[in-house]
Parts: structure tokens; sequence; C-alpha cells
């Protein structure tokens, strides 16, 4: 029996990229009036009383003070209720999980979860690999974010055989899924020798294992289950969501070869949802390196513990295989805004739900889709949310 | 001097890069022979100091608590003003109220904390000492010395007689001339005036002075700035230099390290071994008695990597590239280094008395990752390991140096800790490899080194 207190009646984003000509106010207004536009019998404005804010790194565009009270006024919507979300890279799914659970409370009546991320305003340099600087100044120095991943690699590999091939198969698959997306960043294939050949990043991740950067909005429209159907015929309800944390020292992890944090959170979510793996039709997972997805196919409980390089090599998790994965194209092709990333992959899922996603339509035999994100500091925070169109 | 006073051990330290001479002769159209000892971006006098003080106590058998003075002789310290002392001290776990004193201002620096230590133990107010000498002179781009200036650090164990070898007599001269010497906010040791100058009327007749009132020897440590003069020297005195030339073919004039070095190679056999240092217009003889070959006086230094030139100026600090290099996140003078700066150098982490887990840092460990329990012993970590996985990262912005390793590794205690690792080591780097934790310098920020251990494979 699903939770299913809550109802999904928008969603919408605006098309990913290197948005120069954008600044952080005309992402996010874009991807509400998108999500406005996707309320199938309307929703005026005024109905909207609470809006949850997902954005990361501020930083990256000299806005280290980005709050609540910095979207409201460009949406036109000055004066309801706002609070900001920071929490590593599941920024974005955990603020819609905040936002069902204050719809679910009765305190609000229409959520507004909106992500919105500037990547690309600073240079690389001075913005995101600056990062090797920050920490701790022995223990995590020259830590940027490929480092925090590709030790699970080295390890993953050393464990399991998993293969470089293996790895590059992710990033062909979810670079193909990308070009049917027109949303994505990158809208075109690569093929195996590409990803092989790419330089290195952080060995044994290549530049095609990794995630691009990239700008992007993307927004959420949340009631109460009851009001479903005032908005829409076709409501997708939430059918549970939860998170967990793990030590944040890369030194700290039990493990290296999957993610505590995750395992923990989808065991809950499932939990939640009345639901196990193999009840889910499609699901968009963390994919900021190769390597991620194939450890999140493990420890979400869609292959075993190993046998994700394997699975992703032979095309399981290909749209029209045994599970489709990112079938937007993933972070690897879509982009990886991070406060708008789990924003736009629930709405990747919404769509497939609703039988919406075009050429990227997966069969929805069993009506349940799962959204991933893991990241932080060792990546010890996970958020796994689950949506489905079963109202029971 | 009251009390005879023993050197019980050795050890040195050379550091990872070489430069032939050839290379920088054929940047600047001239001739050179030979190769000097560099030191990698991650290197300095005080990593050197670190790993030839390890080396020297191993040798000699005995554990830093038994260590109760330091005297460090360097002519360029790693903060012109700063706690450079305590920090070595820290990174070497000697206890905080261990005596001894930092010399430095000219070359004949390593004598001077030679004699100073000498004195110390001779007057009963160490009983063990410490003596280090270190250098890695910057020369100035296009002087004769930069084929000619190197890297070097070596230490002595020091304890009151007996001992393998016996500090026998001890000269000292001074002229207040200029040789090689760097002004208050200069970047790069000038070279000589004039060579012929300084040749004929100051090196010779000084030294020769000094050698001659240190006495006879069997085997000798002189001076060689040129490549040349050492052997002038020998010649005039008659004296067997070959142990300081083998010192200088291997490093290069290692500067305060230099007289120290030779002196190290002349206490492989018994008999009488001479020093004669010089720097600075000071000039000290030290005369030894050997009686049996002294623990570490012959320990390979190990060969190197060759780099050339450009690489050379870059890892000295003198080929830089523009723009802005990107700021640590902690400034090195904040409240988390006051408090956990001593964990940092001293390689400690937090053992729970509950369940045994080790957590470091300990400072921001307030609850043991293994049980969550509160209560905690500060312990010193293991210095050895395996690796259990590693990455190499090759895209940082500037200050970084790419390929850069970064290793989880399972230290031989039990805790697990991500270090980085060497460069060198990248292109063999595998899970299960035995390594070593060695002393380096992780970054260079607001003029301030920071320390910390890094990972080195054990082949």
């Amino acid at each position: 029996m699903s939770w299913n207190r809550v109802a999904v009646v928008g969603a919408g984003l605006i098309k990913f990229g290197e948005l120069f000509e954008q600044g952080f106010e005309q992402m996010a207004a874009g991807a509400f009036e998108a999500a406005l536009a996707s309320v199938d019998k309307g929703m005026p404005r005024s109905a909207i009383d609470f809006a949850v804010v997902a954005t990361q790194r501020s930083s990256l565009w000299g806005q280290e003070s980005v709050s609540g009270n910095t979207i409201p006024s460009v949406l036109g919507l000055n004066g309801i209720a706002c609070t900001r979300v920071e929490n590593a890279c599941p920024t974005g799914s955990d603020a819609f999980r905040i936002g069902a659970m204050a719809v679910a409370s009765g305190v609000y009546d229409c959520v507004l979860v909106i992500g919105a991320e500037k990547m690309r305003d600073k240079s690389s340099d001075e913005g995101l690999l600056a990062r090797a600087a920050s920490g701790h100044p022995v223990y995590q120095r020259g830590e940027s974010a490929p480092a925090l991943f590709a030790p699970f690699a080295t390890r993953h590999m050393h464990e399991f055989g998993t293969t470089r091939e293996m790895l590059a198969s992710v990033a062909v698959k979810n670079h193909h899924n990308g070009a049917l997306d027109p949303y994505a960043h990158f809208q075109k294939e690569v093929t195996t020798a590409d990803v092989l050949s790419g330089p290195p990043v952080c060995h044994p991740l290549h530049l095609l294992d990794c995630c691009p950067q990239t700008d992007g909005a993307a927004a959420m429209l949340l009631v109460s289950a009851e009001r479903a159907r005032e908005f829409t015929d076709k409501p997708v309800y939430v059918a549970g969501f939860a998170m967990a944390s793990d030590h944040p020292w890369m030194h700290e992890k039990s493990s290296y070869v999957g993610f505590k944090a995750t395992t923990v959170a989808a065991e809950r979510a499932y939990r939640m949802a009345g639901l196990a793996p193999a009840d889910i039709d499609m699901a968009e997972v963390h994919d900021c390196f190769t390597i991620t997805e194939i450890l999140d196919i493990e420890d979400l409980g869609f292959v075993d513990k190993g046998k994700g390089g394997i699975a992703s090599i032979e095309g399981e998790t290909a749209i029209g295989g045994r599970i489709p994965i990112n079938t937007s194209g993933g972070l690897l092709a879509k982009g990886h805004p991070i406060g708008a990333t789990g924003v736009a992959q629930l709405t990747e899922c919404w769509w497939q739900l609703r039988g919406e996603a075009e050429d990227r339509q997966v069969d929805i035999r069993h009506g349940n889709a799962l959204q991933h994100n893991v990241g932080g500091r060792g990546s010890g925070v996970a958020v796994v949310n689950v949506l489905t169109t079963n109202s029971g | 001097m009251r009390q005879a006073v023993a050197i019980g051990a050795v050890g040195a330290a050379a550091p990872s890069l070489r430069l032939a001479a050839a290379d920088v002769a054929a940047a600047w159209g001239t001739r050179g022979k030979g190769q000097v000892a560099v030191c990698a971006p991650d290197e300095d006098v005080l990593t050197l100091s670190w790993l030839a003080i390890v080396r020297a106590l191993a040798n000699a058998g005995l554990s830093v608590d038994q260590v109760d003075g330091l005297w460090w002789g360097t002519t360029r310290p790693p903060f012109a003003e700063g706690p450079s002392l305590a920090m070595l001290g820290t990174a070497l776990r000697l206890c905080g109220d261990v005596g001894g004193a930092l010399l430095s201002g000219s070359s004949h620096a390593g004598m001077e904390a030679l004699v100073a230590a000498w004195t110390a133990v001779a007057a009963g107010s160490a009983r063990t000492a410490v003596v280090v000498a270190a250098d890695a002179l910057v020369p100035g781009l296009g002087t004769s010395a930069e084929s000619r200036i190197g890297a070097g650090a070596v230490a002595f164990v020091l304890t009151a007689a007996p001992g393998p070898a016996v500090l026998v007599s001890m000269t000292q001269r001074s002229r207040p001339v200029l040789d090689r010497y760097r002004g208050d906010g200069e970047d790069s040791t000038r070279d000589v005036y004039d060579a012929r100058l300084f040749r004929e009327d100051v090196f010779l007749p000084m030294l020769t002075d000094v050698a001659t009132a240190t006495g006879e020897a069997d085997r000798w440590s002189l001076p060689d700035p040129d490549g040349r003069l050492g052997a002038a020297l020998a010649r005039r005195l008659g004296a067997d230099a070959s142990a300081s030339a083998s010192a200088y073919a291997e490093t290069g004039d290692a500067g305060a390290a230099a007289p120290l070095l030779g002196l190290r190679a002349a206490l492989r056999a018994p008999g009488r071994a001479a020093v004669v240092g010089y720097g600075g217009g000071r000039a000290t003889g030290i005369a030894v008695e050997v009686g049996d070959v002294v623990a570490g006086c012959a320990d390979d230094l190990g060969a190197g990597t060759a780099v050339g030139y450009a690489e050379a100026l870059r890892a000295r600090g003198v080929l830089v590239a523009s723009g802005e290099p990107v700021p640590m996140g902690v400034p090195p003078a904040g409240g988390m280094f006051v408090r956990g700066g001593v964990e940092m150098l001293a390689l400690q982490g937090g053992r729970c008395v509950e369940c045994g887990t080790l957590n470091v840092p300990p400072s921001v460990h307030p609850a043991c990752i293994g049980c969550g329990g509160g209560k905690f012993e500060v312990c010193d970590l293991a210095r050895t390991g395996t690796i259990h996985t590693f990455s190499v990262n090759h895209s940082m912005p500037a200050p970084f140096v790419a390929p850069l390793p970064l290793v989880i590794v399972d230290l031989d205690d039990g805790a697990r800790v991500q270090f980085q690792g060497l460069s060198e080591d990248v292109p063999s780097l595998a899970v299960d490899d035995r390594v070593e934790l060695v002393l380096r310098r992780y970054a260079v920020e607001r003029g301030a080194p920071v320390y910390g251990y890094k990972v080195r494979r054990i082949t």
C-alpha cells in the first residue's frame, strides 16, 4: 500500500545547457511557467502558497547568500512562504521530499518545488574545480568532484572485474537517450571508442565518464491527493520517499563498491511505498559519473551487487530493456544543474508515468517510477522518491 | 668541554628530482657537467630534514621520546619568520618541551647546528641531541651557481661518549666578506662577485688555515662550491676529499647540508675523519675519531627522477603560471589550524575507548564513526599500510599539479585515511600495494607552507 497522500499535478523544465544569456531568475521563471502550463485543467498562480527552492552552489555565480526570499518575487508570487533547501547533489530531490511533507502536513494547499542552478557563470577553474582546494587542507585536498567517485570505480573493478568498457556502456546509453530528449544539454550519440579515448579526468574516469557543467531549472506543483482531480485527470501520486546520511569523509566508507546512504534510503522508500525493485517500471538515478549509475542500480536493488557493469553492457538498462534507467539522458547527457537535477529527474518520471515521454517512452506495466540522487562529501547524502499512477 | 660526545648514527635524504648541469648549460649557451638534486614541488628543507631525522633515529635504534634537543641548521628555513622549528618538532612527534635551536642565515648553518648540539651534550644540558642540516637554495637564473646548487639533508644523533665515532676538536674562523648571499627581500641567491678574487683571497687562505688547525685526518669533507675549489683545497692540503667529492656529485652543493653529507661519507671506515664547512664568511673545522663504522653512513639516497630545466624551475617555484591560483579554503593562520595543526603534523587519530575504531582527524570527530561513542584516546598513527582504493586526479586548477593520486589507505594499526600520493608512483599504483607515509608540503598558502603526509609505494 503506497503512501499516496500527495499528487504531482504539474511539472516542467527549461532546456538545459550553457545558458550564458539567462540568469538564475530567468531560468527559474522559465521552469515555473512550463510547470504551470503543464497543469491539464490549469492552475491560478494565487493557488500556490509555499515554494521550496532547491539551489546548491550559489557560490558559482557569486551569490553565496541566496535564500528563501530570492524566488517568489521573480515568479510573480511575492508574499508567499518560501524556504531554500541545500543538500548537496540531492538538493532538488530533497526539496521535493520536503514539499511533499509540507502538503501532507495540511499546512499548505499547493506547493511549488523549484530547482535552479547557475553552473557556468564562473570559469570551471574558479568554479566547480576550485572545490579541489576546499575542505580539509590535507585529508581532502585535491578532492574535486570526480575524486569522490573514481575510487569506487577502482575498487569495483578490483572486486568484480568491472571494465572501462562497461563504464563506457553507461555513457553510450545515456547519450543515446539524451539524443531523444529535447531538454538535454547534449543531444548527440557517442561511441564506446569516444568514451575510451577521451582525456583522463580522474583515473579511471575519462571525459565522457563525467557529466558536464550545465545550467538549468525545473519545477513541479504538488497538491493533496484529494484535490488532484481539480487539476488533472491523470494525477501522479507520491508513493514514498526517503533520505539517508553516511559519514562525510572519503576514508570513512565501510565499502567502496556501493553507497550505504543509497541502500538505506532505498530500503526506507520501498517500505513506505509498499513496493519492491521489481515493481518499478523505470528509474532516473544519479549518474554524475558512469560508475555512479552502475553502483546505483545495484544499491537500488535492480541488479545484484557486482553485476551493474555487466547489466549495463548487456542492455538491461536501455529503453526497452528489463529496467530502463535514465531515459532522459541522465546527468551525463541531459546535464547536472545541481538544484534542478532532482526536480528534472522527477519530471521525466512524471512524463513517463503519464505516457508523455514521446520517443523515450517506456512500457509502464506497474505504474511506478523511481528517482534517486546521491552526493555530498563522501557521498554521504542520498534521497529516493517513488512516483505512482496507482491511486490506492 | 667536559663530556666527550659521540655520533651515534646518521641519516640522510635527497629530494626526488635530478637536474643535469648540461640541461642548465644548454639553456644559457654554456657548458656544464654533473647533476644537482632538486626538490619536487611538495618537498622543501622541512620535509627533507624530517626524512633525514626519521632515518637517523631508526639507524640509532632510538625512539623520538629519547630525544631531548633538536638543532636545525638551514640557510633558508621554510618561514623567513615563523614556526619552522616548532613544525619540524611536531612532525617528528617530539614532545613540546624539547630543547634546541634553529640556526640559519648562511650555508654555514649546518656546522653551527653541529657545534651547538655538541656543546649542549658536552655541557650535560642534553643527553640525546639530534642535529639536522638541510638546504634547497634557489640559485639566481643564469648564474654559475645554477648548475651547482642542489639540495639535501643529513641528520646526526649525538650522545655522550662512548659511541662509534667521537667528536675530538673544533676550529672556527670569521671574515666579514661577501661570498654567495641573498639580500633581504630577494628570492634567489646571488653568485660570487669575482670567482678568482674569492678563490685566491678568501676561500683558499681561510680554509687552509682552518683545516691546518683542525689537524691531520685520513678522510676529509671539504667545501666545493664551484666544482673545482674542493679539489684545489685538497691538493693544497694533501688531503683525501673523496668522501665529500662523492656527496657533491650525488646532490650538488646542498648548502648547509653539504659539509655534513661529506662527513657522513667520511665516517665509513675507522680512523680520523675531518670536516671543514664554510659560508657567510664563517668557517668551522671539526675532527672526528671513528672507531666503528657509523650506522647509516652508507645508506643509499636513491637515484631520483631526471627532469629537464623547465620542470626544475617550476619545481623550485621560479617558473610560475600567470593568473590567480585557487586559494585554500582554510586560512593557515585560522582557527582550524589551531585546533587541528598538531594532529595533522604528528599524524594522530582518536581511538574510541568503546569499540577501538580510529577516527581521523580527531578534532572533527566528537562521536565515533564506528559506534557513536564519545570517549577517545588520541594516538600516533602507523606510517605504513596497504592501498584499499585510489584515484588519480588530472583536472584541477593551479596551484595543483597533475597527475595527483588520492589514495585511501588501510594503515597497519587499522586506521583508514585518505592521503595524496606521489606523482612518480602514478604509473604503477594498484590496490593492495604496500605504502609508507612521508611528510610533504601540501600547499603554500598566503606565504605559509602547509605540511601533511603523502603515500609512497614501497618497492
